[in-house]
């Protein structure tokens, strides 16, 4: 039985869709993110690796040149003549200088690794703002809830951690390896050899299994936080529902088992981690003990003397050390892959589609269509059909009609956002208010310079007055540069879209497309705006989206859509004009 | 745990000296005292498999010795095997106690992630100094993980760094006093140069205002605002102003960083030079060089290499807390945050406790002398509102936003406390022990229904046990909805996936209310408002059709919607001073 309000938690199931990756495809996407490490930073990627083997290396030279002196020093000091002819000073200055080495090594790989890693995080964030600002993925990502842009992050940092907890550590651990089974070869040759074999098989063998059994609870994990986080917002959001249906305490229940099931994929994913740590400390106890009986073997065969047996045991005690970094890894890993797949389509924008094409309209028109259809995206019915429409330059249009009729879809076609199905589009540069007003997190400035980077103060100045801002950019102490957004100035709605109309005022484009320019404001605000806007519109040709009767009463012409046609035309003067206006919502 | 919470959160760039941690945190670090306390079994676990490193490493150096001595192969054996078991204990006691406190965590993450959702579900939705649901859901799912960290590594850590360290040393203490000095001499000053450091780290970071996570935000930022950046050309640069700013946050990050790193050079450094220190002073005293420090008698090359071996155990529990440091932090905010959700608040009246309801006959309702203001506000909205709504009756609440329509069908519904008077409904009056039984027959349609993540029909249902999909489907049928569901089949809506236009959840709100045949009483708040006049028109119809045979409530400004009621109560400012102007419609 369900516990919470939602029969089948649906969050997710694109994730679930998407056909079970194939090795090929993991590896094209990680190839795609390892390219990107190696433009941003290749010198500082592998300086990095090997800063962190110099680190380990040093460390164990530190405790097995110790052990050598310490044995050493412990059979010279039997007879007074081995002591005073001991040479101490060798010996104590490697062991100072591997202290050192792993302290400076240390500190030159946090710092590099960490330049290098955000040097990868501005390239990876650069890239991907321009994948998804390609033409048609741009439409995509609007069609999408904030959910999904949040799980965009989440995977921006999953990619972090590949560099700093896969890659390093594989690096790093490989060239320890090597590095400690070459100091082993200097005493003997066939211990080296055994030393490698053991130490890199286990090494590879325990983190390998541990990423095949990591691999469902991760994805579990990543399915089960995403609900959690949904059922989190509908319990807040949806509560007025959910207590008047009685189902509010089933949704806590709801929330719980999505947090027992998180619990459930977080304690496997916890499991293998232990195990991995556990299997890498019994794998070294056995090794040490394995090393202790051969060098005594070889100590009773005279081949080795008792120093060098003992620099061969400390140099063993740390054998898996290295690999104990890549614990996390190997846990973290899938995640990260996931993540790599989602992400590595955006990064690869050499396979965008081509413009949308769209040709300039004849002489004295600002848009013509024809016999153009939009279709959406798996849509089984047309969004637009047969549209057939053309306004001349300076004239202003209103395209009314109820929601969901295809308004804004036309706009957006108009704007060459959407590419049609069928038909052609010309149209002069045009510039798009959107029904939500979008600001930035930037200054006031940053905001306006979006529409025109060579604005000069006086220009942003005259702009933000012709809006109606004037005044209350006037009273900021900060001006221009007082930022927008948390922390910074509070707009009210009226404002915010009183600064998106100055904005709008500043771009060059000759046809503006305004969708719902005056929606969710005041009548009496609203109608300054729309006074301001018709001002400073000018000579330009608008096209409006609306339902509003105050809007549509700005236009020249009524375009009336229905259901995805032009069911009728109105201009002003015509008998029907007034009337069209009059089934508008009044405020 | 990302980089960008790690470098955040390096030991050196977050208030090392505990100073900062503002008062918030302290009551969540005391609400999860009792989830440190049941840590402890986990960490004697923990502390017991670090201190068998002592005679596994008593074992090691008495073998090396006895190869100095020409002891061969046979006589390797038993210590070798002694070691090898010893190893395995250790590993498995480890595990063991990091499996523990990890549990225990877990367990207290699910604890915490209760009871907010428990303080969430019984605040009133009236309440608007409630936390956003973006807010809450960021605070309860990511945050909140950043617990079982804090929990499961760093707080076991601290304990063991405090312990360990001075079992091993009083075990090196009975053969040189002088070993002993070195690593005592050692350890007490990391933290203190840690924490120097950390001073100025903090000091350097809140200069600069690093914020890593400002990245993130900027580029999500311009991602939501993308048509507008494409519709003004802005896409390249946008991207190099994108590129520039994380360039130059790189800049000050490592400029920071330098100095935090610092920290755990310090660390190293003193760690690795106490170990070579004692290498040292164990090589010069089994030379016969230097004579004192071993209590005097001379200690041999199996006292010897024991010492060796052991010094590096002693700063391990050091090292480890200064890795699991940036769980401390970010732990001690996610607490902070998940108090915060469960902050005080306005209350609804009684419990969610889900009821039974039949069917019956349609509800009167009324108010008596109520007295109202909303949580946090000096000024009151009602001093003395009475209204009398017959069984039956329909009614429209007309007055302009800001009013107090919402507010009035809230205290209907028991959704938040009159400060005074008394709210009834069919003539029982609402208080904790009948609320959840008054509300279980009423029905409420708000201006901006939610829609939950899932399929139309579960959206309808609600997961109601009496609400099949077969009535889902007539109820969406019946709500005009029946097209769209057509087109939109099993694909998720709400948090999951696209939409619904402002008409289309206008409607779905309609449906779950043709869902709920026992309904005998329907509440509406502004159900009209945003919506075009055609979708408006189709929405009050069947509103209006929906509620026949029940009495009905709307809240709104809307006069074409009003006009259709059996009665308009007038709710505007004189109208709180003299009551409610009636007029018939």
């Amino acid at each position: 039985m369900s516990t919470g309000p939602h029969v089948t938690p649906h969050i997710g199931a694109s994730h679930r869709a998407e056909p079970r990756g194939g090795l090929a495809r993991d590896l094209r996407a990680m190839g795609a993110i390892l390219r990107l490490f190696l433009a941003e930073r290749r010198g500082a990627f592998f300086a990095g690796a090997a800063l962190a083997a110099l680190t380990l290396l040093a460390g164990a030279c530190l405790l097995a040149l110790s052990g050598w002196f310490i044995t050493a020093t412990a059979i010279a000091g039997m007879s007074v003549t081995a002591a005073l002819a001991f040479d101490v000073f060798a010996p104590s200055a490697g062991i100072r200088l591997a202290a050192l080495t792993r302290t400076a090594a240390r500190y030159g790989e946090r710092l590099v690794t960490h330049d290098a890693a955000l040097a990868v995080l501005a390239g990876l964030r650069e890239r991907l703002f321009r994948g998804w600002a390609a033409p048609e993925a741009a439409g995509r990502l609007a069609d999408r809830p904030a959910r999904l842009l949040f799980r965009l992050t989440l995977d921006i940092d999953a990619l972090d951690s590949l560099y700093l907890r896969v890659l390093v550590p594989v690096i790093a651990a490989l060239a320890t390896t090597l590095g400690v089974a070459f100091l082993i070869g200097l005493v003997d040759a066939h211990l080296a050899l055994a030393f490698s074999l053991i130490v890199l098989g286990v090494g590879a063998l325990v983190p390998l299994i541990a990423l095949r059994a990591a691999r469902r609870p991760s994805r579990r994990r990543a399915h089960a936080l995403e609900v959690l986080r949904a059922r989190a917002v509908d319990l807040v959001a949806g509560q007025t529902e959910l207590i008047m249906t009685g189902r509010l305490a089933a949704a806590r229940e709801g929330l719980a088992a999505a947090d027992q099931r998180l619990a459930e994929a977080d304690d496997a994913l916890n499991r293998v981690e232990t195990r991995i740590s556990a299997g890498f400390a019994m794998a070294g106890t056995l090794l040490l003990a394995l090393a202790l009986l051969a060098v005594a073997a070889l100590n009773g065969a005279g081949t080795i003397d008792a120093p060098a047996a003992a620099l061969v045991l400390l140099l063993v005690l740390a054998a898996f050390d290295p690999f104990a970094a890549l614990r996390r890894g190997a846990v973290e890993l899938e995640r990260a892959l996931i993540a790599a797949r989602r992400v590595a389509p955006r990064l690869a924008p050499a396979a965008a589609p081509p413009a949308i094409p769209r040709a300039m309209p004849g002489a004295g028109e600002a848009v013509r269509l024809r016999h153009i259809e939009i279709r959406r995206e798996g849509a089984p019915l047309p969004a637009l059909t047969d549209i057939d429409l053309a306004i001349a330059r300076g004239e202003r249009v209103a395209l009314v009609g109820m929601s969901g009729a295809g308004k804004s879809t036309l706009l957006a076609a108009i704007a060459g956002e959407i590419r049609p199905a069928r038909g052609e589009v010309a149209a002069l540069p045009s510039v798009l208010l959107t029904q939500r007003t979008e600001l930035f997190r930037d200054t006031l400035r940053g905001n306006l310079l979006i529409a025109d980077p060579e604005a000069d103060d006086e220009r942003l100045l005259a702009a933000l007055e012709a809006a109606g801002l004037g005044a209350v950019v006037a009273g900021l102490p900060g001006g221009l540069d007082t930022r927008l957004g948390e922390g910074g100035l509070g707009l009210s709605g009226g404002q915010a879209r009183r600064l998106a109309l100055a904005r709008l005022m500043l771009a060059p484009a000759p046809l503006w497309l305004l969708d719902e320019p005056t929606e969710g404001l005041d009548g009496a605000t609203a109608r300054d705006v729309l006074a301001r806007l018709g001002r400073a519109a000018g000579p330009r040709s608008l096209v409006l989206a609306t339902h509003l009767r105050r809007e549509a009463d700005i236009a020249d012409r009524l375009i009336v859509i229905a259901e995805g046609r032009v069911t009728g035309t109105r201009r002003r003067g015509d008998p029907g004009f007034a009337a069209a206006l009059e089934a508008l919502r009044p405020d | 745990m990302s980089l960008a919470t790690a470098i955040r959160t390096a030991p050196g760039t977050t208030p090392a000296s505990g100073s900062a941690v503002p008062d918030a945190a302290r009551g969540a670090k005391a609400g999860s005292a009792a989830g440190a306390r049941s840590l402890r079994p986990a960490i004697a676990l923990q502390i017991a498999g670090a201190l068998l490193w002592l005679p596994q490493a008593g074992l090691l150096a008495l073998a090396v010795a006895g190869l100095v001595r020409g002891e061969g192969l046979a006589d390797m054996v038993l210590p070798a095997g002694a070691f090898a078991l010893l190893g395995v204990v250790r590993a498995l006691l480890e595990a063991a106690g990091s499996r523990l406190a990890f549990r225990t965590a877990r367990g207290e993450l699910m604890r915490l992630r209760a009871a907010a959702a428990e303080a969430l579900a019984l605040g009133s939705p009236l309440d608007t100094r409630r936390p956003a649901s973006g807010l809450v859901a960021s605070a309860l799912a990511e945050q909140a993980e950043a617990v079982v960290p804090y929990l499961s590594r760093f707080v076991p850590a601290r304990r063991r760094a405090t312990l360990v360290p001075l079992a091993i040393l009083a075990c090196v203490l009975p053969f040189s006093w002088v070993a002993a000095l070195i690593l005592a001499v050692a350890a007490p000053l990391i933290p203190l140069f840690m924490a120097l450091i950390g001073w100025r780290a903090k000091a350097a970071s809140e200069a600069q205002l690093i914020e890593l996570g400002g990245m993130n935000a900027f580029l999500l930022d311009r991602l939501r605002g993308l048509s507008t950046i494409r519709s003004f050309g802005a896409v390249e640069a946008t991207a190099t102003r994108l590129r520039a700013d994380a360039e130059s946050l790189r800049q000050r990050t490592m400029a920071v960083l330098r100095i935090a790193f610092l920290s755990s050079a310090v660390l190293e450094l003193f760690s690795a030079l106490g170990v070579a220190m004692v290498a040292v002073y164990v090589g010069f005293h089994l030379l016969g060089t230097i004579g004192f420090g071993s209590w005097g008698r001379d200690f041999g090359l199996g006292e010897g290499l024991f010492i060796l071996l052991v010094a590096p155990a002693f700063f391990e529990p050091l090292r480890e807390l200064s890795a699991a440091w940036h769980d401390r932090a970010a732990g001690q905010a996610a607490l902070e945050a998940i108090e915060a959700l469960a902050g005080e608040g306005a209350r609804i009246v009684g419990t969610d406790e889900a009821m039974p309801s039949r069917g019956g006959h349609a509800l009167a309702v009324r108010l008596d002398h109520v007295r109202f203001r909303h949580a946090g506000q000096p000024a009151l909205l009602f001093d003395d509102l009475s209204l009398d709504i017959a069984p039956g009756e329909h009614v429209a609440l007309f007055a302009p936003s800001g009013a107090g329509k919402s507010s009035v069908l809230a205290l209907v519904a028991g959704l938040v406390a009159p400060e005074g008077g008394r709210v009834s409904v069919d003539g029982e009056a609402m208080d904790a022990g009948s609320a959840a039984r008054l509300r279980a027959p009423m029905a409420y349609i708000g201006q901006q229904p939610h829609i939950f993540a899932g399929t139309l029909r579960s959206n309808v249902s609600l997961g109601r046990a009496d609400v099949d999909a077969g009535a889902a489907g007539r109820a969406l049928v019946a709500a005009r909805l029946g097209k769209v569901a057509g087109v939109r089949g099993p694909a998720p809506i709400g948090e999951g996936g696209r939409g619904l236009s402002g008409g289309e959840a206008l409607r779905l709100a309609l449906a779950r209310l043709a869902a709920t045949p026992q309904a005998r009483l329907v509440l509406a708040d502004e159900p009209t408002a945003h919506l075009d006049s055609g979708t408006a028109r189709e929405v009050g119809d069947a509103l209006i059709e929906l509620a026949q045979g029940r009495t009905l409530i709307v809240a709104t400004h809307d006069p074409a919607l009003a006009a259709r009621m059996d009665r308009v109560i007038r709710l505007d400012h004189a109208a709180q001073q003299q009551g409610v102007q009636e007029q018939g419609a």
